[in-house]
């Protein structure tokens, strides 16, 4: 199922460049609810994510520490000073729009800030917070 | 055959910190904790090789483009005559090694343009594949070179990393630089310090 994701993402990506946040979001809720049956995304179990603090990281604590309080924000690199754009979709209507990117950017940030790979359910939760966010 | 200068300064010391700056930009490329450090490196990798050209032109003579860079004909007989184990032993630079070296100055130079271009948010997501692909590109080549340096070292036997660091092979007495120019490798020093400062502020 996980390869089957994988796959699809690829094939999307290939295929075409630009996607909706609601398809994306649907991948990682595929991947999900095979490994949770029920699964159902929930921006709100998104945005605990995306305030949650995991302090692995002196530098960036949490999501925040970067991409600020509120995605609908532009952030400020924590290190490098440089900006951040919005992550929330109604604020920067190119987030969640190419699903290579998109998985890229979980696998460094999760790799980094959460201390490993985030799950498929945790993804779709957080697509769905973005996407959602006004 | 006796042991004489051939490499100078300026072009080992280079070649060392093209190597630092490569390897420390690959470990830092997944990683924002270490953003500045991978733009640092990059920025080496940029000193470096853009010292490195007019040092073709002015430096010592095996360090020359004149010197070493050859027509893809020249690959191919020296290739072959390593296939034959009876490889054509060259004073300076082979010419399978002189490709390498052209074209990892030139992946080296666009790889760190195209990375300076995103951190300046230049370009977007085009330089942003750009940047990964040359990247990778380049990684390939320096494997290739590493591949052709063992190969190159064991059927000539002479060790070419250790002539990359003290600067001598096998030659005749005639064939040698007259000077290490170790003053140059102080500007190239001073260069790729500034170049650091610069595009890591």
């Amino acid at each position: 199922m996980k390869t089957l994701a994988t796959l699809s993402l690829m094939l999307i990506s290939i295929a075409a460049h630009a996607e909706t946040p609601q398809q994306i979001r649907q991948i990682y809720a595929t991947e999900a609810a095979a490994q949770q049956t029920g699964f159902s995304p929930s921006a709100k179990r998104g945005e605990t994510l995306f305030r949650q603090r995991f302090a692995l990281n002196d530098k960036m604590p949490a999501c925040t520490s970067c991409h600020t309080d509120s995605p609908l924000n532009a952030g400020q690199h924590s290190v490098t000073g440089k900006s951040v754009k919005a992550l929330a979709v109604a604020a920067n209507a190119e987030r969640f729009a190419d699903p290579a990117k998109v998985e890229k950017w979980f696998g460094r940030n999760c790799k980094e800030v959460v201390g490993r790979a985030c799950t498929p359910a945790e993804k779709a939760d957080f697509v769905a917070y973005m996407s959602e966010v006004r | 055959m006796q042991k004489i200068l051939v490499w100078d300064w300026p072009v080992r010391l280079g070649h060392w910190l093209m190597v630092g700056g490569f390897c420390l930009a690959w470990l830092t490329a997944e990683s924002e904790t270490f953003r500045l450090v991978h733009v640092i490196s990059g920025a080496i990798v940029l000193g470096v090789a853009t010292f490195r050209l007019p040092w073709g032109f002015i430096g010592s003579r095996y360090a020359r483009f004149a010197e070493f860079v050859r027509g893809p004909t020249a690959v191919k007989d020296y290739l072959s005559s390593i296939l034959k184990l009876e490889p054509a032993h060259h004073v300076g630079h082979n010419p399978a090694g002189s490709w390498a070296i052209v074209i990892l100055l030139g992946l080296g130079i666009l790889t760190s343009l195209a990375g300076w271009a995103m951190y300046n948010d230049i370009g977007g997501d085009l330089f942003e594949e750009l940047h990964e692909g040359l990247a990778t590109s380049m990684l390939i080549v320096v494997l290739i070179h590493l591949a052709g340096v063992f190969s190159g070292s064991l059927l000539h036997g002479e060790n070419l990393v250790r002539a990359m660091l003290t600067g001598f092979k096998k030659g005749l007495p005639e064939e040698a630089i007259a000077s290490a120019r170790p003053i140059a490798a102080i500007l190239l020093l001073a260069w790729v310090a500034a170049a650091g400062w610069f595009i890591a502020n």
